[in-house]
C-alpha cells in the first residue's frame, strides 16, 4: 500500500490540544492511518479523538482537501502526495 | 491563619477565579474563563499540596480533567478515565472531584457519569475505575435522573479515610469501610415520608441522591440531601435521619456544612418542578441544631428572586467566622462573611453558574 505525503491542518479546538500546532507533515495511505500518525505526533490528540473504545468523538469534522470525509468513506478515506486533511471542531448544537 | 480565599467558580462557560483578602469584601477575577466554551461541571482546591482540578465537559473533544499545580495559571489534561475493553459504557463527563483524605496524600477521586467513582494515587494524573462499587449487583438499578447518570457525593470521613460514602443519581448512597474494597448499600432512614405510592417500604436503592457531604473535622457527621427528603446523620448512626423543619421545600440541590461546628449547616431550596427559589425568592436556610430546625436568611440578596443554585453551587471557606458562599443560574456569585446571615453579590453577568468551590489559602 502506497503512502501519500499529506499535509494534516488542525483548526480551532484542535490546535490548541496539540499545544499549538498548525501543520503536521506525515505519510499515510488512509485517514485511519494519518489519525494514528497524528497522534504518534501529538500524543496529547490521542484521548481527545477517540474514546476510550477507540471511536471517533462526535463533533468532529475530518476534510481531505475540500470533500467532507464522511463522503470518502471516513477513515478508510484514501489520500495521496499533497492531499491535506483538515481536523475541524464540528459547528453543532445552539 | 488563613489570608485569603479564592473562588474557583465553574459556569457552562469555562472555569473563572476569583479571590479576596481576609475581610473578604473586595473580590477581583483573576482567571477566566478557562476552557470556555465547555462547561465546567466541578472545580475544586486541594489543600494538601495546592493542586487544582477541573471537571472540563467539553463537546469538541471529549469531556476530560485537568489539573493545575501553579494556582490555576496553566493546566493540564489527566489521563481520561477510562471504562474497560468490553464495557458498554463510555466516559461521559466528570460530576465531582474530590481531594482524598490528609492521611493519603496523593489520593484523589472523582465521580462521573455514567455513575461511576474513579481513584488516582498520583495527583489526578491518571484514574483507575473503583470496580468493587462497579461491580454491585444494584448497580442494574441505577436510572439517569433529570441530568443524568452520575456519582456526583464523596464524602470521606473525617478521621478514617476508609471510611467514605458516595452519592449517586439515581442510584443511593453506598458505604464502605475499608477505603472502597467493598461497599454496601446504605439506605435505611428513619422519620421519613412514605412514598408518594405509599408502599410499606421503599425499594434498598431509595431517591435520587442531590448531595452528600461528611464534615471534615468531626468524624462521623453526614448532611444529605435527597429529591425530595433531607437527612442528616451523628456519629455511630446507621440510618439517614429526616430532618426538614423550617424549610419551605424540601428539594435543592446546594448544600454546605460548617468546618468546625459539627451542628450547623445551609442549603437552598427550590421549587421540585421548576427549580428555582419559591415565594418570597432566594433564601439561604441555616440549622444550628442539626438539621432539626431551619432559619431562612436572605439579607443582601435580591428580592422576590427566582434563582437556582446547581448541585456544586454552594461552599464554604475555613475562617473563624466562615464564609458561605453560592452561585446562581443567572451569573450571580453571592458571599456571606458572618456564616449565612447576610449576603453580598460579588460577581454578576457571569455565565451559567455551574459550581463554587472555596479555597481558604494562608
Amino acid at each position: 500500500m502506497r503512502r501519500g505525503h499529506v499535509r494534516v491542518l488542525l483548526h480551532g479546538a484542535w490546535r490548541a490540544f496539540a499545544g499549538g500546532a498548525k501543520e503536521v507533515p506525515l505519510d499515510a495511505a488512509d485517514l485511519r492511518e494519518a489519525l494514528v500518525a497524528l497522534t504518534v505526533a501529538h500524543p496529547s490528540l490521542a484521548e481527545r479523538l477517540r474514546d476510550e473504545h477507540g471511536k471517533l468523538r462526535p463533533h468532529l469534522a475530518l476534510f481531505v482537501n475540500e470533500e467532507d470525509a464522511r463522503l470518502l468513506g471516513w477513515e478508510d478515506a484514501k489520500l495521496k502526495d499533497g492531499d491535506v486533511v483538515h481536523v475541524i471542531p464540528a459547528l453543532s448544537g445552539g | 491563619m488563613p489570608k485569603t480565599v479564592r473562588l474557583l467558580v465553574g459556569t457552562k462557560k469555562g472555569l473563572f477565579q476569583m479571590q479576596s483578602d481576609a475581610d473578604r469584601k473586595k473580590w477581583t477575577v483573576l482567571e477566566g474563563p478557562y476552557g470556555a466554551p465547555a462547561p465546567i461541571h466541578h472545580a475544586s482546591y486541594d489543600p494538601r499540596d495546592g493542586s487544582m482540578y477541573a471537571a472540563i465537559n467539553s463537546t469538541w473533544g471529549g469531556s476530560r480533567i485537568e489539573y493545575s499545580r501553579d494556582m490555576g495559571k496553566t493546566w493540564t489534561a489527566s489521563k481520561n478515565p477510562a471504562f474497560p475493553a468490553g464495557s458498554d459504557r463510555t466516559f461521559y463527563q466528570t460530576w465531582h472531584i474530590e481531594p482524598g483524605h490528609a492521611k493519603t496524600p496523593n489520593v484523589v477521586w472523582a465521580g462521573t457519569e455514567p455513575a461511576a467513582l474513579w481513584k488516582s494515587e498520583d495527583r489526578g494524573e491518571t484514574w483507575s475505575l473503583n470496580t468493587a462499587l462497579d461491580e454491585q449487583p444494584s448497580r442494574a438499578k441505577w436510572v439517569p435522573g433529570f441530568g443524568g447518570m452520575g456519582l456526583h457525593s464523596i464524602a470521606i470521613d473525617a478521621a478514617d479515610p476508609k471510611f467514605m460514602q458516595v452519592g449517586i443519581s439515581v442510584g443511593g448512597v453506598y458505604t464502605s469501610k475499608d477505603g472502597g474494597a467493598s461497599w454496601v448499600q446504605d439506605n435505611a432512614q428513619v422519620g421519613q415520608p412514605k412514598a408518594a405510592d405509599a408502599k410499606d417500604e421503599r425499594p434498598d436503592v431509595f431517591g435520587c441522591i442531590h448531595k452528600l457531604l461528611a464534615h471534615p473535622r468531626f468524624p462521623g457527621v453526614r448532611f444529605m440531601r435527597v429529591h425530595l427528603e433531607v437527612y442528616w446523620r451523628d456519629p455511630g448512626e446507621t440510618n439517614w435521619t429526616y430532618r426538614t423543619e423550617g424549610l419551605p421545600t424540601h428539594f435543592g440541590f446546594a448544600a454546605a456544612i460548617h468546618p468546625k461546628d459539627p451542628k450547623t449547616a445551609w442549603c437552598i431550596p427550590l421549587h421540585d418542578l421548576k427549580r428555582t427559589a419559591v415565594d418570597p425568592g432566594i433564601g439561604v436556610y441555616k440549622t444550628t441544631d442539626r438539621a432539626a430546625t431551619w432559619i431562612r436568611n436572605d439579607a443582601g440578596l435580591p428580592k422576590n428572586a427566582p434563582l437556582e443554585s446547581l448541585r456544586e453551587g454552594m461552599d464554604n471557606d475555613d475562617f473563624d467566622e466562615v464564609g458561605v458562599y453560592f452561585g446562581t443560574a443567572n451569573g450571580d456569585v453571592y458571599a456571606s462573611r458572618d456564616e449565612g446571615k447576610s449576603w453580598d453579590r460579588i460577581a454578576q453577568y457571569l455565565p451559567y453558574v455551574t459550581s463554587v468551590h472555596a479555597a481558604t489559602l494562608a
